[in-house]
């Protein structure tokens, strides 16, 4: 008998053998479950074990945020909506800016000022909301709420540019619609009134 | 030898392409630059309105509005004369969005004519009197669509999109379904001008971020709100004959007078398409509720809600362009309908006539 049949038959030196295919998966299909398997490693990575904001649905509760979210009544927008998330990471992004906003500055926690609470209080931020959209003498045109962050990041924070829909633009947005929502703020309404 | 000249023409000819492109894009840049400095032609309405609301600038604005309303002359931050440009601008669009009513044509309108494939969409036609509409007390309509009470509550999640809306992103989606059209740029004039109107709406209204406001958008109309006969098509059309067809036509191709439109069509090429807020097979409580709170003109209120929803029945069953979502497929059988459908259905109704005529 030769090999061949000995192959077949699974029978040799009195040892019944299964066949080689039957034991193992053909390589294309262990390749593709590997890739599968891969793919779902990363996923289930990316979720639970990464870390990155990005990839996570719930916003990380930073220092000071129940206490923030009490003051400003953030829970009229629900005690979890899509509007609170996205205020509680305008809120990181703007105390916290070089931990949740690092992709667009440079600055690090040594620096004196890191954040953009550095420079504003929050409250200030929901008036530059209400009076924004308006012509600026300096530079000779109608600026946006969303500009004026947008240059922040690359000027002040010394770092790069955001696109207009990035969430680093659109939360400190919202965060000052939350805040002017909180304060009762027409357009155009000026700190103190005068 | 011969190869270095040709490929010298070659680098001659790309770099002069760039500078005309260039050149082209700086003449551009001037235009809307000299657009932006020019005076204001306001239509009829937007004079109207923004006399009213006392539109002038300077250091603070009191709203008259407000004054009258309520007695609170509080003031709030005034205008430049260039944020009073760009806040007539954007009242002019709301307006007159296809430039008909403009001296300069739609290049006064910051060419919003090439956002819309519909040469009869204008904001107006849903955001009814300028986006601000009011009763002879100056009472705030309750689902008028107000564009001041929109731009308080932007930024809220939307159940249409899944997102959470900027002000900016709601007038794209305009464009792209209620105009049947293409998406303007954010950051375009065209946009940032309607915002700065509404804004300004706004500060005139005295409404505060975040709060809800009853002329925000439509006054939905749900079956629940029904005796739940079922939306009939047979009684839609009847009302559509009644009520809606000397202004919009018998086949809701709307009226248009010397090129300008007076009343929009409701259905055919010109009309908002089937991804539109307004199709009732999309949103099946929308068009009722703007139907029974802003028509008839002149007789707003007189439809009683069943009505309403068989009426925007009946609509959304005329042919009328696919919108975004539908693919090629439904895109050309809604054009072949659109084609086809008016002449049969006038054959139809003369048989009808005549099958009536003792």
């Amino acid at each position: 008998m030769n090999d061949e049949v000995l192959g077949k038959t699974g029978w040799r030196d009195g040892i019944v053998t299964k066949p080689q295919s039957s034991r193992r998966l053909p390589s294309a299909l262990r390749r593709q479950l590997a890739a599968v398997a891969a793919i779902a490693g990363f996923i289930l990575w990316t979720h639970f074990g990464s870390g990155i904001a990005a990839f996570r649905f719930r916003v990380s509760s930073a220092p000071g945020w129940q206490q923030f979210r009490a003051s400003y009544r953030l829970d009229d927008f629900g005690a979890d909506s899509y509007f609170t998330r996205a205020a509680q990471n305008g809120y990181n992004l703007f105390y916290f800016t070089d931990e949740y906003g690092k992709r667009f500055t440079r600055k690090t926690a040594k620096d004196p000022i890191h954040s953009c609470a550095g420079c504003h209080a929050v409250e200030d931020l929901a008036y530059s909301f209400v009076n924004s959209d308006r012509f600026d003498v300096r530079l000779g045109r109608r600026v946006s709420f969303e500009e004026r962050v947008m240059r922040c990041y690359a000027g002040s924070m010394d770092g790069f540019v955001p696109t207009l829909y990035d969430p680093a633009v659109r939360d400190i947005r919202i965060l000052a619609r939350a805040v002017a929502h909180h304060l009762q703020l027409s357009e155009g309404a000026r700190k103190g009134g005068g | 030898m011969a190869p270095a000249p040709a490929k010298l023409l070659k680098i001659v000819l790309i770099v002069l392409i760039a500078a005309g492109f260039y050149l082209l894009a700086d003449c551009k840049h001037a235009d809307r630059e000299t657009l932006r400095q020019a005076t204001v032609e306001l239509t009829q309405s937007c004079s109207t309105k923004l006399r009213g609301y006392a539109l002038h600038a300077g250091e603070s604005y009191r709203s008259p509005y407000m004054l009258r309303t309520t007695g609170d002359g509080s003031a709030l931050r005034g205008y430049t004369e260039e944020d009073v440009r760009a806040i007539q601008r954007g009242c002019n669009i709301v307006d007159d969005t296809q430039g008909q009513l403009a001296a300069g044509g739609p290049r006064d309108r910051w060419n919003a004519s090439r956002y819309s494939r519909s040469t009869h969409a204008s904001c107006d036609h849903c955001h009814q009197d300028v986006g601000d509409k009011q009763d002879a007390a100056g009472n705030r309509l309750v689902g008028s669509n107000g564009l001041a009470a929109s731009w308080v509550m932007a930024d809220m999640y939307d159940r249409f999109t899944g997102l959470l809306l900027p002000y900016e992103l709601r007038q794209m989606q305009c464009y792209i379904n209620s105009s049947n059209g293409f998406k303007p740029n954010a950051a375009e004039d065209l946009i940032r001008d309607v915002t700065a109107y509404s804004r300004f709406l706004a500060a005139a209204l005295d409404l505060k971020i975040g709060n809800r406001y009853p002329e925000q958008g439509m006054d939905e109309i749900p079956a629940s709100a029904t005796l739940r006969r079922g939306d009939d098509y047979v009684r839609g059309a009847d009302v559509y004959r009644h009520k809606c067809a000397k202004c919009h036509g018998p086949q809701g191709f709307g009226t248009v007078v010397q090129k300008r439109v007076i009343y929009p069509a409701l259905a055919g090429p010109e009309s908002f398409s089937l991804d539109s807020r307004m199709n009732f097979a999309r949103m099946n409580t929308v068009m009722p509720g703007f139907i029974c709170r802003n028509m008839p003109l002149g007789e707003e209120g007189s439809l009683d809600n069943q009505q309403c929803r068989d009426v925007a029945y009946y609509i959304s069953t005329l042919p009328r362009p696919a919108g975004d979502r539908q693919g090629p497929l439904v895109a050309a059988w809604q054009q072949v309908m659109m084609t086809v459908m008016p002449p049969l259905t006038r054959y139809a109704e003369a048989l009808a006539r005549h099958e009536h005529t003792p």
